[in-house]
């Protein structure tokens, strides 16, 4: 399990959008965005640029490692 | 062109293996066993109770590459799917039932003691497709990155432990002679390959669909 902290729901949320539009902003599946939301899933840098982009905020302040 | 149905292909191949097994039938009580017992095809000449069994070898040959002109088509189609939408493949879970073929490889040890061939033991093989089962299951599924990296941990894990039974099987095998027959280790290879490569293929299956489903029960919808 990976060990770190998400708060990509809050920022999903900020922007208003649902997990399958973002899931399909970025181009995963909606389960993927749920696993990411509960940092069950550490995804590939380039998942966590499109994520950043899609929410509008940095990546280290999606993704908090200790 | 429009694809031939699954139902409509098996139904075709139920009838051909049915008229297979009556042009046998017929050779058997009515034509001496002639082009079912083994025979010298150089001294072979047409009698006219040959006839039904000429018909079904044919028939059945034709439809034996009408499969395989199936696949082909099968295997295009897909790639060129995969290039487009990034989706496994449709699948038809119950196409897994295929798997209960497999049981096909028990008669290896009736035709071994008959005829002293081996080869309906690699019909264990078919087990393996039990997996069509959970590919099914995950038939037109987006491959995400998730996706892939739960096919490469289910892939590394069924090769794992298929190489393990591979390696188990040699340390076996390798002291020669399975009750002093060398004929009965040969067997036991046969059986054990067609069994691990059958358990490598559903095991990939499985334990995809098992990493990447079944920890979904317990996740929330919508928020």
């Amino acid at each position: 399990m990976p060990d770190f902290e998400c708060r990509l729901k809050q920022y999903r949320q900020r922007k208003e959008l649902t997990q399958e539009q973002l899931a399909q902003q970025v181009g995963v599946r909606r389960e993927t965005i749920m696993r990411l939301e509960k940092a069950q899933y550490n995804p590939s840098l380039k998942l966590a640029v499109d994520l950043s982009r899609a929410v509008g905020a940095p990546i280290e302040e999606i993704f908090l490692f200790p | 062109m429009k694809r031939p149905s699954v139902r409509s292909t098996i139904i075709l191949g139920v009838l051909v293996v049915l008229l297979l097994a009556g042009a046998s039938w017929y050779a058997i009580t009515f034509n001496d066993w002639r082009l079912v017992a083994p025979m010298d095809f150089g001294a072979y000449e047409f009698l006219s109770k040959d006839l039904p069994m000429l018909i079904a070898l044919i028939l059945f040959n034709l439809y034996v590459l009408y499969l395989g002109a199936l696949l082909i088509w099968a295997i295009v189609a897909n790639k060129r799917r995969l290039a487009e939408t990034r989706t496994t493949r449709k699948l038809d879970p119950r196409l897994g039932l295929l798997g209960v073929f497999g049981l096909l490889g028990f008669a290896g040890f009736w035709t071994y003691n008959a005829f002293h061939q081996v080869y309906p033991f690699i019909f264990f093989l078919f087990f393996g497709f039990f997996g069509f089962f959970y590919e099914g299951k995950m038939s037109n599924t987006l491959m995400d990155e998730r996706y892939v990296e739960n096919k490469l941990r289910a892939e590394l894990a069924a090769h794992r432990v298929t190489m393990a039974a591979l390696f188990v099987t040699l340390l076996v095998v390798a002291r020669g002679a399975i009750q002093g027959n060398l004929e009965h280790t040969l067997i036991a290879v046969l059986i054990v390959l067609s069994l691990t490569v059958a358990l490598d293929l559903f095991l990939s299956e499985y334990l995809l669909y098992r990493y990447d489903r079944a920890d979904q029960l317990d996740e929330g919808g919508e928020a």
